[in-house]
C-alpha cells in the first residue's frame, strides 16, 4: 500500500499541517508518495519542509518515498531554479519532468535550498548570503545598513542550532517575495529545518523536571524561546534565538518555531497568528521561520 | 609590551579556507585555542586582538573566543580588542554582559578605548578618566571625579579585577593600545 501526501496548493507555514497530518503515525508504515502535482506555490519553509519529511523517512529506515512534481510548468522552474530538485533527488524517487536548474536563481532567491550538516556548512551559507542581503535589505526592504550583518548573524544562530541540537542534518532556504493578503509589503523569510530529535527531546534531560507535567513539545519551545535555555551546560549559550528576537523587535519581524506537535510565535503587530498551538498534527524535528517586513516610511 | 593577534589570519588557519567570518562555536573554540598558544609562547602581558580583516562576528563566536577567552586568561593577560565596528560591538557587548565582562575596545584611528561589556557605571567612568589622564592613584581619581576615596578605591579595584586598569603601586595604568 502507498500512503499518498498531497502537498496543499500553496503551500507555507499556514498550510504546513494539513501537509504534516498527511503521515498520520510517524513514521508511516506504508510507501509514501509526495504529491505536489497541483502545487502552484511554496515558500521556503514548505520547499524545506518536503525535504525534512524525505530525510525523516530515510532515517526511519523507509522505503525511498515518491514525489511528484508539480504539473506548472512555471511552478516547477521556480523549484528547480530554488535548488530544490537537486536535493530532493537523494531523498526522494523523482516522478514527473524536472527541468535543469539554472546556472542562476532568481533574484528574490536570497539562498537556494542548502544543506546544513555541519559547522562548515554554516560558514559556507553566511558568506554566500552576504552580496545579496544587502540589496534585498537595505534596497528593497529599507532596513538600515546594519541591518544585513544582524541578519547574517540571525541565520548563523539558526544553522547553528541543527549542527548543535538536532544530531542530524537540516536545511535552509532564504527569499524575499510579497505577503499580499497578511501584510501588503515585501518580506525576506529565513527558513530552516531539520528531521532531528526536536526540542523536546533536545532539552528534556536538563529542563523537563522544572515543568514537571506540563512538559511536552510546547514547554520545550518555550523553554528555548522565551526563557533563552539551552540543552548545554555552558552559561554562554542560549543567547543566539535571544539576540534574533531582539532584532526581530525592532524590526516588527517574526519569528515561529515548530517542533513535534507544538509551535510558538513571537507575533508582530501586524500579524493574525496565535503565540502558542498545540496538538498539532507531529512532524519530525524542527523547523524555524523568520520574517523580515520591509519597514514602514515612519520607521526609518 | 603588547602582542597583536590578526584574528582574520588565525580564522583562515582555523577553519582551512579564506572566510572572513568569525561564525560558528567550534570555529570560535579553534580560533580561541590558537590565541591561547600564541600567548602561552610570549613574554607579553597585553594581547591586542585585530578584528580589521573580519567582516561578521555572530554571538556564538563572540562567545567562544571573547568571554571564554577573558574567563580563561583573567589572571594572566590583558586584552584589549582593536579594529572592531559597529555591529562587532553589538556582538560582543551582547555576550560579555551575559556573562557580567568587560573589555577594552579601541575605536578606528584613535587611541582612547571604549568599554564593552558590564561593569558597574562608577567603574565604567573610572575606565574612562583613566584613559584620558593616564596614571592615577586613588587620590588623583577622587580629586578628578568629585568622588569619596572609598568610592574610587571600589571603581579603581573593580576595574583590576576586570584587568581592564594595570596596577602597578598605588598607581592605576591605563591599557596599553599602540
Amino acid at each position: 500500500m502507498t500512503r499518498v501526501i498531497e502537498v496543499p496548493t500553496h503551500f507555507d507555514d499556514r498550510s504546513f499541517d494539513t501537509f504534516a497530518a498527511g503521515f498520520g503515525e510517524w513514521p508511516p508504515s506504508e510507501k509514501v508518495l509526495v504529491d505536489a502535482r497541483a502545487t502552484q506555490w511554496a515558500s521556503p519553509y514548505g520547499l524545506i519542509a518536503i525535504l525534512t519529511a524525505g530525510q525523516a523517512l530515510a532515517e526511519a529506515k523507509r522505503e525511498k518515498p515518491l514525489l511528484t512534481v508539480p504539473t506548472s510548468d512555471e511552478v516547477k522552474r521556480y523549484w528547480a531554479r530554488a535548488g530544490f530538485f537537486n536535493q530532493a533527488a537523494e531523498l526522494f524517487e523523482l516522478h514527473g519532468k524536472v527541468p535543469r536548474s539554472g546556472a542562476t536563481g532568481p533574484s528574490d532567491v536570497l539562498l537556494d535550498v542548502t544543506p546544513v550538516r555541519a559547522s562548515e556548512d554554516v560558514h559556507g551559507v553566511v558568506h554566500k548570503i552576504s552580496e545579496g542581503a544587502s540589496r534585498i535589505l537595505h534596497g528593497e526592504l529599507r532596513l538600515e545598513m546594519k541591518a544585513t550583518l544582524r541578519f547574517s548573524m540571525a541565520l548563523s544562530e539558526a544553522c547553528q542550532n541543527i549542527v548543535e541540537h538536532a544530531g542530524t542534518g537540516g536545511w535552509v532556504a532564504v527569499q524575499a517575495y510579497t505577503f499580499r493578503r497578511r501584510l501588503g509589503r515585501r518580506v525576506v523569510v529565513i527558513a530552516v529545518s531539520d528531521a532531528g530529535v526536536g526540542f523536546r527531546r533536545s532539552l528534556e534531560s536538563a529542563h523537563a523536571k522544572r515543568f514537571g507535567d506540563r512538559w511536552g513539545d510546547g514547554a520545550a519551545l518555550e523553554a528555548a524561546l522565551i526563557q533563552n535555555v539551552s540543552r548545554f551546560r555552558d552559561p554562554g549559550r542560549g543567547q543566539g534565538l535571544a539576540f534574533i528576537k531582539r532584532f526581530l523587535d525592532q524590526w516588527e519581524g517574526k519569528i515561529s518555531i515548530r517542533s513535534g506537535t507544538a509551535r510558538l510565535s513571537i507575533v508582530p503587530p501586524w500579524d493574525e497568528d496565535v503565540p502558542m498551538s498545540d496538538h498539532l498534527p507531529y512532524f519530525p524535528g524542527a523547523q524555524v521561520q523568520i520574517i523580515i517586513p520591509a519597514q514602514e516610511e515612519k520607521s526609518r | 609590551m603588547i602582542y597583536t593577534i590578526r584574528m582574520g589570519l588565525l580564522l583562515r588557519e582555523a577553519v582551512s579556507a579564506p572566510y572572513r567570518n568569525l561564525v560558528t562555536r567550534p570555529t570560535g573554540a579553534a580560533v580561541r585555542t590558537r590565541i591561547e598558544a600564541t600567548l602561552a609562547n610570549t613574554q607579553c602581558l597585553t594581547a591586542l586582538l585585530d578584528f580589521s580583516d573580519i567582516e561578521l562576528v555572530d554571538l556564538s563566536c563572540a562567545d567562544e573566543v571573547v568571554a571564554k577567552l577573558l574567563l580563561t586568561v583573567r589572571t594572566a593577560y590583558f586584552v584589549v580588542l582593536q579594529g572592531l565596528r559597529e555591529d562587532h560591538h553589538e556582538a560582543i557587548d551582547h555576550v560579555l554582559r551575559h556573562h557580567r565582562l568587560a573589555v577594552a575596545a579601541v575605536p578606528p584611528n584613535s587611541h582612547a578605548p571604549r568599554l564593552l561589556g558590564w561593569v558597574a557605571p562608577d567603574a565604567r567612568e573610572a575606565f574612562a578618566c583613566v584613559s584620558e589622564s593616564g596614571p592615577l592613584d586613588v587620590t588623583g581619581l577622587s580629586r578628578d571625579l568629585g568622588w569619596s576615596v572609598a568610592r574610587s578605591r571600589e571603581a579603581l579595584d573593580e576595574l583590576t579585577v576586570h584587568r581592564l586598569v594595570r596596577p602597578f603601586g598605588d598607581l592605576y595604568y591605563p591599557l596599553p593600545t599602540a
